[in-house]
C-alpha cells in the first residue's frame, strides 16, 4: 500500500512537471532552418542578374527546365549572356525568343549543360570529358585576342567569367551562344569546296555511307563515333594529283575502289579512325587504329607540330605528315575531322625480325659510362623504367659483362637480372618492345643458366604463349642445331658458350604495326634470379638460327662461317 | 568542518581579490606590442635581425604554410621546363604546372613573404630609436642592422614582384590590430624601383665583413646587395648598372669559381659557404632543410626528362667527359631524382638527421653570368661570350652544349642555356627565361613559347601556348583570401 502511494506520487510530480513544460513551451515559436546552405542555386544567380541574363532565364522558363535548374544537383552550366543570344537570334533572323521553334530551344538548354560538376582548371585542348544533356560533346581550348587570352568553348565561345561556384554547381558565363554541329562527316565533306577532290575519293569508294550515318550505340553503349583525316585539294595537287582519274590511276590496283581490298579503298580507309578522337585525344596515345583492316597511324608532338606516322625505323627517320592544328577539331554531328597538310598513304612493311637486347632501356642508355661498358651495372627499382614494369619491390640489373668473360658473349655483352622471378609478390615482369611490324613471329628468349631460378610463361599482348621457359635448364651442346631447333632450342649467340640457352616460347600474331607488351609470369619459386639477355621476334618465314647474334652487337650469318658446318 | 569551510572561502576571497585588480587597471592594449616596450638594448636590436634569417628557413610553430625556400623553389620552377610534379606534389601544385591556375590555388598564398617583410619593416622603423636607450650600441652598429632588413626586405619584395608582377608595397611596420591593412597594388616598375632605392641605402650602410665565413655568406654584406642590385637592374632593363653592380663583386677579390675536381660537389653544395658564395641561407643540423622530405623520401618534383640529355648533353663516346654540373650533382640521372640539396659527395646522399644544405641566393657564377647578359645587351658581344666561357670552362661543360652565336638574340639564348645549367633547380628557371622574354616589350616571347611547347602535356599544350600569348597570365594570381582580408586589392585581369 505504502508502496502504491510513494509510485502515485511519483507519478503526480512527473504529471505536473510534465504539464508545466507543455505551457512553457506552447507559447514560443520555434524556429527551423529550411536550408542547411544559403548559397543560391544556379536559377537564383541568374534570376539575381537580370541584366546580363534575363533572355537565358525566359528561355528556361519557356522550355520549363527553369524548374530544375532550380533544385539539388551537380551542374555544369555554359550561360550565355543576353548580347550572346540576341546575336544568336539576330543569326537565325528571329526578332525574339518566340520566333524560335521550341524543339531548338530545348536543345540548345541541352547544349548548355553538362550533369558533372567540371570546372576550368580540368579543361584540355579537346573535349571534356563528359557529354552535354544533348549528347554531343563540347571542346574546350584558349584563344588570344589583342593581348588578352580566354577560354573557349567549342572554338566560338569566350569564357568571361568563370567557376562561379553554385549551390547546385558551376556556371561558366560565355559571349556567344555554343553552335551546335548539324552536319554529318559525309555531309560536312560534300559542303566544304577545299576538299572536293577528298569528297569525290571518298564517294568513289562507298565511304561515304558509314559517315553519313546517324550516331548509333552498340550493345556495350560504344557510340558509333568516326573521326576522318582529310586532306585538300592543294595538298592533293602538291602530291600531283589533280582528279579523281589521277588518284584511281596512282592507287587503285584492282580497278574497283568500291572493293574493301583495293588500294584506293584502303587509302580512304585509312583516314577514318574509329572513336570521337580530338587532336587532344591523338597526341594522348602514340599510334591509333584506323578503318583500314590491322593499320594503325601513329601519332607524335614535335614542338607544337603533330606529326603522323613519323617513326624511327631501322635506324631511318621517316619524316611524318603535318597536321593543321588550326583547321582540324571540327565536330560534325557523328564524329569529328581533321585536316592534314600533306598526302599519304597506307605504309607498306613487311615483318622484320627485332632483336630486343632488353638492357637497351632509355635510362640505362643515358648513362653512357655504364651502357653497354663491360665491367658495370646498375640497378634499378620498380617505377624507375619507363618501358619496364615488374612485381614486387625487388630490383632489376642492367650488367654490361666484363670484356673477354664467357658472360661477355651475351648480345650487346649485356644482361638484365631480375631480381627475382618467382611465384608471389615478384612474379611477373613486363616489357614494352620496340616497334614490331604486323605479321607471324616465333618468339625466342636467351637466357644465361641459373639452377636456381624459375620457370615461366609469357604472354604477348596479354595472350598466353604456347611454351614455358625454364631458366634453370642448360643449352645441349650435343644435338645438331636443326634437330634442336626442332626441339625448342637453339643456340641464339655467335659465341658458343654453354652458359647461354635460348628458347622457343611460341608463334605470335601481331596485329598491328607498334610496341607490344611482352610479359614474363614465374610458374614456380626460385632462390635466384633469372638473366635475361635478349628476345627475339622472327618472322615465321625467316631462318631461325641464322644470323646470330655477336657480344658486340654485330649480327654473325652462316656463310660467314665462323661455325663449323651445319649439319643438314 | 565548519571551520574548515570558513578558511577555504576565507583564502579564497583573498586570492580572487588579488587576482581580480592586475588587469583592470591595465591600459595598454592587447592586440599589439607598445612602440616603447620593443626594443631595449642592442642585444634586442641584434636578435631581432638574426629572427629575420631564421624566418627564412623554416615557418613558426602553428603557421601552417611551407617554408619560404618552398615557396621559392615552386615559384622559379613549377612553370618552367626543367622539373616534374610527381605523384607526391599536391593537385594544385600540379594544376600550376599545368597553368591550369585559380585563384583558389593555395600554392598562390604569400603570407611567408608579408610575414618576413614586417620583420623588417619593424627593425628599419624602430631600432634607431634604441641609440637614446642604449649607449654601447654605436651608430655603425645600427647602419648595418638596418642594411641587412633593408635589403632582404628588398629580395623578398623582388621575389614577389616577379611572381605577381603588382603587389601591396608596404614598408612600414605592422604592430597593432589597428593598422592600416586596406593597401592597394603598387606596379612592377614602382617596386623596382623602390627596390633600387633601399639598396643604394643599404649599401652604403652594409658591413663588407662579419669576420667567419659562414656569417659572411649567410649574412648580408656589401656584396650580396650588389648581387641583388645586379639582378635588380637587369629586370630594370638598366645594363650600365648592371655591369658597375657586378664589377664591385668582380673587383672586390672575395670571390672565385671553384675549378672542378672530386670534391667540387661536396665543397660548393654539400658544405656550402664556399669562395664561390655570395649568399645563402644558412640550414644547419640544427635547423634542417625541407628538401629531404621534398626531393627524395616523398620527391614533389623530379627533374624533367630533358634535363640529363639536353640541358647537360650526354658524351656517348667518351663517358668519363662530363658536366660536373650534371649527373650526381645536379640530379641522379638514372632516377632523375633532385640532388644538389641531398647529395654530400657525388656517391654518398646526406642523411635525414644531416640534411643541412643550404639554399643558395647568389652564387658568383651568377655574377658573371649576369654580367653577359648586361653586356650582350649594350652590344658587346665578344665580353659577353668571354664570360660565358669562363663558367663553362671551370664545370668542363661538354662541347656539344658549346654554341658560338655572333648575334645579341643568339648570346641571349646561350646564357639562358648555360643559367639552366649552373642554377639548375636553384628557382630561377622561370624568372630567367621571363626576363628576357620581356624585355623590349615582350620581343622575345618565343622563349616562354618553345619552353611551354617542349615541357607541357601535349593534351593541353595549345590552350597553354595561347595563355602565355596574354602577359598577364606570366604572373600568379592574388590568392582569393588575400582579396577578402584586403579590399583594396585588386586581381590580376587574367584571373577574374
Amino acid at each position: 500500500m505504502i508502496q502504491k502511494l510513494k509510485s502515485w506520487g511519483i507519478f503526480k510530480s512527473i504529471l505536473v512537471l510534465g504539464i508545466f513544460g507543455l505551457i512553457l513551451h506552447s507559447c514560443s515559436q520555434q524556429e527551423y532552418a529550411e536550408r542547411t546552405d544559403t548559397q543560391v542555386n544556379m536559377l537564383g544567380y541568374i534570376e539575381n542578374d537580370p541584366d546580363q541574363f534575363s533572355l537565358f532565364l525566359e528561355i528556361l522558363k519557356i522550355t520549363g527546365n527553369d524548374v530544375f535548374v532550380g533544385t539539388y544537383g551537380t551542374y555544369t552550366l555554359f550561360l550565355p549572356t543576353n548580347d550572346a543570344i540576341d546575336e544568336y537570334l539576330t543569326s537565325r533572323g528571329a526578332s525574339s525568343i518566340q520566333d524560335v521553334s521550341m524543339e531548338d530551344l530545348e536543345d540548345l538548354v541541352r547544349l548548355h549543360l553538362i550533369e558533372q560538376k567540371i570546372n576550368t582548371s580540368s579543361f584540355t585542348d579537346g573535349k571534356i570529358p563528359t557529354s552535354t544533356m544533348y549528347g554531343e560533346f563540347l571542346t574546350t581550348g584558349a584563344k588570344n585576342e589583342n593581348g588578352e587570352t580566354k577560354i573557349t568553348v567549342n572554338k566560338v565561345a569566350r569564357i568571361i567569367k568563370a567557376n562561379i561556384e553554385v549551390g547546385n554547381g558551376i556556371i561558366h558565363v560565355i559571349d556567344k551562344v555554343l553552335p551546335k554541329a548539324t552536319q554529318t562527316l559525309a555531309q560536312m565533306l560534300d559542303s566544304r569546296e577545299d576538299l572536293s577532290l577528298f569528297n569525290e575519293a571518298v564517294v568513289a569508294t562507298g565511304w561515304n555511307a558509314p559517315l553519313n550515318e546517324p550516331l548509333t550505340y552498340d550493345s556495350d553503349s560504344v557510340p558509333s563515333y568516326l573521326t576522318v583525316f582529310a586532306q585538300t585539294n592543294t595538298a592533293f595537287e602538291n602530291a600531283g594529283i589533280n582528279s579523281l582519274q589521277d588518284l584511281k590511276d596512282r592507287y587503285s590496283h584492282t580497278g574497283n575502289p568500291m572493293d574493301p581490298d583495293d588500294s584506293l579503298n584502303l587509302f580512304v580507309a585509312y583516314r577514318i579512325l574509329p572513336g570521337l578522337k580530338y587532336v587532344a585525344d591523338l597526341v594522348t596515345s602514340p599510334s591509333h587504329i584506323t578503318k583500314a583492316p590491322s593499320e594503325v597511324i601513329g601519332v607524335r608532338v614535335k614542338k607544337d607540330t603533330v606529326l603522323l606516322n613519323e617513326e624511327t625505323f631501322n635506324g631511318q627517320l621517316e619524316r611524318g605528315i603535318p597536321l593543321d592544328r588550326e583547321k582540324s577539331d571540327v565536330t560534325a554531328t557523328n564524329g569529328v575531322l581533321h585536316i592534314v597538310k600533306e598526302n599519304f598513304n597506307v605504309k607498306v612493311r613487311f615483318p622484320t625480325p627485332v632483336y630486343f637486347d632488353v638492357g637497351d632501356q632509355p635510362e640505362i642508355r643515358q648513362l653512357p659510362s655504364i651502357f653497354r661498358r663491360p665491367g658495370n651495372e646498375v640497378t634499378f627499382y620498380p617505377g624507375e623504367l619507363q618501358n619496364i614494369r615488374w612485381g614486387g619491390g625487388l630490383y632489376v640489373k642492367y650488367v654490361a659483362h666484363t670484356a673477354g668473360s664467357r658472360e661477355a658473349q651475351a648480345y650487346w655483352g649485356d644482361w638484365l637480372e631480375i631480381q627475382r622471378l618467382r611465384t608471389g609478390s615478384s612474379s611477373w615482369i613486363e616489357f614494352d618492345t620496340p616497334v614490331i611490324i604486323k605479321g607471324q613471329y616465333k618468339v625466342w628468349i636467351t637466357y644465361r643458366t641459373n639452377g636456381r631460378a624459375s620457370v615461366a610463361q609469357a604472354k604477348f599482348d596479354g595472350e598466353l604463349l604456347s611454351r614455358t621457359v625454364d631458366f634453370r635448364e642448360y643449352r645441349n651442346t650435343e644435338l645438331p642445331p636443326r634437330v634442336y631447333e626442332s626441339q625448342g632450342y637453339k643456340q641464339s649467340l655467335a659465341g658458343d658458350t654453354w652458359i647461354y640457352n635460348s628458347r622457343f616460347m611460341g608463334i605470335v600474331d601481331v596485329e598491328t604495326t607498334g610496341r607490344h607488351v611482352f610479359r614474363l609470369e614465374a610458374l614456380t619459386g626460385a632462390g635466384g634470379p633469372s638473366w635475361i639477355d635478349v628476345i627475339e621476334f622472327r618472322p615465321v618465314e625467316m631462318d631461325q638460327l641464322w644470323p646470330k647474334l655477336g657480344g658486340d652487337g654485330e649480327l654473325v650469318y652462316e656463310n660467314e662461317g665462323e661455325e663449323p658446318a651445319e649439319g643438314e | 568542518m565548519k571551520i574548515n569551510i570558513f578558511k577555504i572561502s576565507f583564502v579564497l576571497l583573498v586570492v580572487m581579490i588579488l587576482q581580480s585588480c592586475d588587469d583592470y587597471l591595465d591600459l595598454k592594449p592587447e592586440d599589439g606590442t607598445v612602440r616603447q616596450e620593443f626594443y631595449q638594448t642592442k642585444e634586442d636590436v641584434q636578435a631581432a635581425v638574426i629572427g629575420i634569417y631564421d624566418a627564412m628557413l623554416n615557418q613558426p610553430a602553428g603557421v601552417n604554410d611551407r617554408p619560404l625556400t618552398d615557396y621559392l623553389f615552386m615559384w622559379g620552377e613549377m612553370r618552367a621546363d626543367m622539373v616534374l610534379a610527381t605523384e607526391y606534389a599536391s593537385n594544385d601544385e600540379r594544376d600550376i604546372t599545368r597553368f591550369n591556375i585559380l585563384d583558389t590555388n593555395p600554392i598562390t598564398t604569400w603570407s611567408a613573404f608579408y610575414r618576413i617583410i614586417n620583420f623588417c619593416n619593424t627593425v628599419i622603423e624602430l631600432a634607431p630609436g634604441v641609440l637614446e636607450k642604449d649607449p654601447t650600441f654605436t651608430q655603425e652598429q645600427l647602419d648595418s642592422y638596418v642594411a641587412e632588413a633593408l635589403t632582404i626586405r628588398a629580395y623578398l619584395y623582388f621575389t614577389l614582384t616577379r611572381t605577381f608582377r603588382d603587389v601591396p608595397l608596404k614598408l612600414d611596420a605592422t604592430l597593432t590590430d589597428q593598422d592600416n591593412f586596406q593597401i592597394p597594388k603598387s606596379s612592377q616598375q614602382e617596386i623596382l624601383e623602390q627596390i633600387a632605392l633601399d639598396l643604394k641605402e643599404a649599401e652604403g650602410k652594409a658591413k663588407e665583413n662579419y669576420g667567419s665565413p659562414a656569417a659572411n655568406k649567410g649574412r648580408i654584406t656589401k656584396y650580396a646587395i650588389n648581387a641583388l642590385q645586379a639582378d635588380v637592374y637587369l629586370w630594370l632593363e638598366d645594363y650600365n648598372s648592371t655591369v658597375q653592380a657586378c664589377n664591385k663583386v668582380i673587383n672586390s677579390g672575395n670571390y672565385a669559381l671553384i675549378p672542378a675536381n672530386n670534391s667540387w660537389f661536396n665543397i660548393v653544395f654539400a658544405e656550402g659557404n664556399s669562395t664561390e658564395s655570395i649568399f645563402e641561407l644558412q640550414y644547419s643540423l640544427n635547423n634542417l632543410n625541407p628538401f629531404y622530405d621534398m626531393f627524395f623520401e616523398r620527391p614533389r618534383y623530379t627533374a624533367s626528362a630533358r634535363v640529363t640529355e639536353e640541358v647537360f648533353g650526354v658524351n656517348f663516346q667518351d663517358p668519363t667527359k662530363k658536366d660536373i654540373r650534371g649527373d650526381r650533382a645536379s640530379l641522379v640521372a638514372i632516377n632523375n631524382y633532385i640532388y644538389k640539396y641531398i647529395g654530400l659527395t657525388t656517391n654518398e646522399r646526406k642523411s635525414r638527421a644531416t640534411s643541412d644544405t643550404h639554399w643558395f641566393v647568389y652564387r658568383y657564377a651568377d655574377i658573371l653570368l649576369m654580367k653577359a647578359e648586361a653586356l650582350n645587351q649594350m652590344g658587346d658581344n665578344e665580353g659577353a661570350l668571354a664570360l660565358i666561357g669562363q663558367v663553362r670552362e671551370r664545370a668542363t661543360a661538354l662541347d656539344q652544349t658549346e654554341r658560338n652565336p655572333s648575334d645579341t638574340e643568339g648570346i641571349t639564348d646561350y646564357i639562358l642555356e648555360e643559367r639552366a645549367r649552373e642554377f639548375a633547380f636553384e628557382g630561377k628557371r622561370w624568372f630567367d627565361v621571363l626576363r628576357n622574354a620581356k624585355r623590349n616589350n615582350y620581343e622575345r616571347i618565343d622563349l616562354l613559347l618553345s619552353m611551354a611547347a617542349y615541357s607541357v602535356p601535349s593534351d593541353i599544350q595549345q590552350s597553354v601556348l595561347a595563355k602565355l600569348e596574354d602577359s598577364n597570365s606570366h604572373y600568379l594570381p592574388i590568392y582569393f583570401y588575400e582579396l577578402y582580408a584586403n579590399k583594396a586589392l585588386e586581381q590580376n585581369p587574367f584571373y577574374e
